[in-house]
């Protein structure tokens, strides 16, 4: 018996060596790559999309008229993209008159990609609907798009799909809190996208203009911004305008009271 | 085992005209898997436990959709058939075919009849290898029995409709069937090869309770170690990674690269872990016991 135990942890020595050598010599290479996913998602996407299109009664819709495409990001401008995680974000963009897309042009998904090449995606409400949908027979149907599993060949084409969509710049502050001296400040979180957020934010408190700050933030990060000019105490409300020249910024100046 | 002392005497006869051959240790090692309490209890259970599944899981209602194909399996037989494979490729598979290939040469020590079989009748390679065979068949049958069950009560009792692949495309019910076929086929590769470790675990060891348990938990152990991110570079020579290559088949355009690869690697694993045993087996010692 001694001598078994003996050969089996000599045993699984051997195998973890192999397997260390193995990860090492290749650089922990993936079969999941950000090309992959990008074919992947869409071809999916593409098909259960037109599935929902019969169920909602809209005439029209078929997976090759949809032409979607998708941009995937694994974490953010931090990581690479590569690998298996439940921190892939893809920003996928289709044609349907009926549900035309957001000024930023695409709608996220969130993926959760296992190591064997499936994944589940979860797609925007505002976009997909929600986990069930009322088909035209006025049934409660489960909503195919709002989540939903695939695979990818993971020996599939690898090259990059040259998709890119720019990042949505979004102020995530809700209340403004203003320090002694009455000086604002507000958070700006920008999302998933090819190259960040770059571009000024001005504020202004009625007629008084608080100062224009650069903004410099990587995608899925989140950047303060403060303002030197101090809030008059008898402004009620601060607007905030963004002017961005990489990334898109919100549509409309976004306005924050001033607390009591 | 039980079986060897219900011999009748006509075994010894023809052993005393000549050695028997492959076929006779063959057909006398099925003999002793018949007998078995366990083997026939594995197989019924086999026939029965998908039909148990396929009512709970069916009962839901809300399906597991944390598993592939488990959103759909509430509705759909064929999505069911493929969720119950997903379950069973996890260490169902690996535990069945191993209750038997563990038990194989180990038997032979608890029973300490190495002498008997060994002195008078059989030479060590026919011995072996006839062990081999039944415990392949024996997983393969298992498989069978396995799949037609599950696939048998899933459609009996879900249903036969269309059902959404990989890529989201509809696969019509006559095509969806042969899928599923197929996928549970692409289990056989690694089922021969875990039987082989588990050969390999019960000659090595002399314990059946090891040779039971250890493919069981190198199962689990790679099937950990192959859904770790990081290190997927190790996942072609991991034995659990064939059982998840049937996803190809489901996808659209169809691929079956990593099918060819588990068979591949289930060949290898299959190939060193036999070497290995047969080497133990002809260097071992049976006179001391």
């Amino acid at each position: 018996m001694r001598r078994f135990v003996i050969s089996l942890v000599a045993a699984i020595v051997v195998v973890l060596a192999v397997g260390g050598a193995v990860v090492a010599g290749s650089g922990g290479g993936s079969s999941i790559t950000r090309a992959r996913l990008e074919r992947s998602l869409p071809t999916t996407f593409s098909n259960l999309y037109a599935d929902q299109a019969v169920l909602l009664g809209h005439p029209g819709v078929t997976p090759a008229s949809l032409h979607a495409t998708a941009m995937c990001d694994k974490g953010g401008a931090v990581e690479p993209d590569v690998g298996a995680g439940s921190n892939w974000n893809c920003l996928v963009s289709w044609t349907d008159p009926d549900n035309p897309m957001p000024p930023e042009g695409y709608g996220k998904f969130e993926l959760q990609v296992h190591s064997n090449g499936c994944w589940t995606a979860g797609g925007p409400s505002k976009l997909v609907g929600f986990a069930t949908l009322t088909d035209t027979k006025g049934r409660e149907v489960t909503n195919p798009v709002s989540e939903f599993d695939g695979c990818f060949d993971p020996h599939g084409d690898s090259s990059p799909t040259g998709v890119e969509f720019p990042s949505l710049l979004g102020v995530t502050t809700t209340a403004l809190r203003p320090d002694r001296d009455g000086r604002v400040s507000v958070q700006a979180t920008c999302g998933t996208g090819s190259d960040g957020c770059r571009g000024t934010i001005t504020a202004t408190a009625g007629s008084t203009d608080l100062g224009t700050v650069p903004i410099d933030v990587d995608e899925e990060q989140t950047g303060t911004f403060s303002f030197d000019t101090p809030v008059p105490t008898a402004a009620a409300e601060v607007t905030f305008t963004v002017r961005l020249t990489r990334g898109v910024g919100p549509s409309k100046p976004v306005t924050l009271e001033m607390p009591a | 085992m039980t079986a060897s002392t219900l011999a009748s005497p006509r075994p010894s006869n023809t052993c005393a005209r000549k050695e028997a051959g492959l076929g006779s240790a063959i057909l006398w090692e099925t003999r002793k898997l018949r007998a078995q309490l366990r083997s026939r209890a594995l197989l019924v259970g086999t026939l029965l436990a998908p039909v148990a599944v396929v009512l709970v899981v069916g009962a839901q209602s809300r399906p597991p959709k944390d598993s592939l194909f488990g959103r759909f399996s509430t509705e759909n037989g064929f999505a069911m058939s493929l969720l119950v494979l997903g379950f069973a490729s996890q260490w169902i598979l690996p535990l069945v075919t191993a209750i038997v290939a563990g038990d194989a040469f180990a038997s032979e020590d608890q029973h300490g009849t190495w002498k008997t079989v060994l002195t008078r009748s059989v030479s060590r390679s026919r011995l072996f290898w006839a062990k081999v065979l039944v415990s392949v068949v024996f997983g393969l049958v298992a498989l069978v029995v396995l799949a037609a069950a599950t696939i048998g009560a899933s459609l009996l009792i879900v249903g036969r409709q269309p059902l959404t692949g990989l890529s989201g495309q509809l696969i019509e019910p006559g095509a969806a069937l042969g899928l599923v076929a197929a996928s549970w086929a692409t289990m056989a590769p690694p089922l021969i090869a875990f039987t082989c470790l588990a050969l390999l675990f019960s000659v090595w060891s002399r314990n059946a309770a090891v040779g039971i348990a250890a493919p069981v938990v190198i199962g689990m152990v790679m099937q950990l170690v192959g859904s770790l991110g990081g290190i997927e570079a190790i996942r072609p020579y991991l034995l659990t990674t064939p059982f998840e290559a049937w996803h190809g088949l489901l996808a659209e355009p169809r691929f079956t690269g990593p099918i060819l690869d588990g068979v591949l690697s289930s060949a290898v694993w299959s190939g060193a872990s036999l070497v290995a045993a047969f080497l133990v087996l002809r260097h071992r010692d049976i006179t001391g016991g």
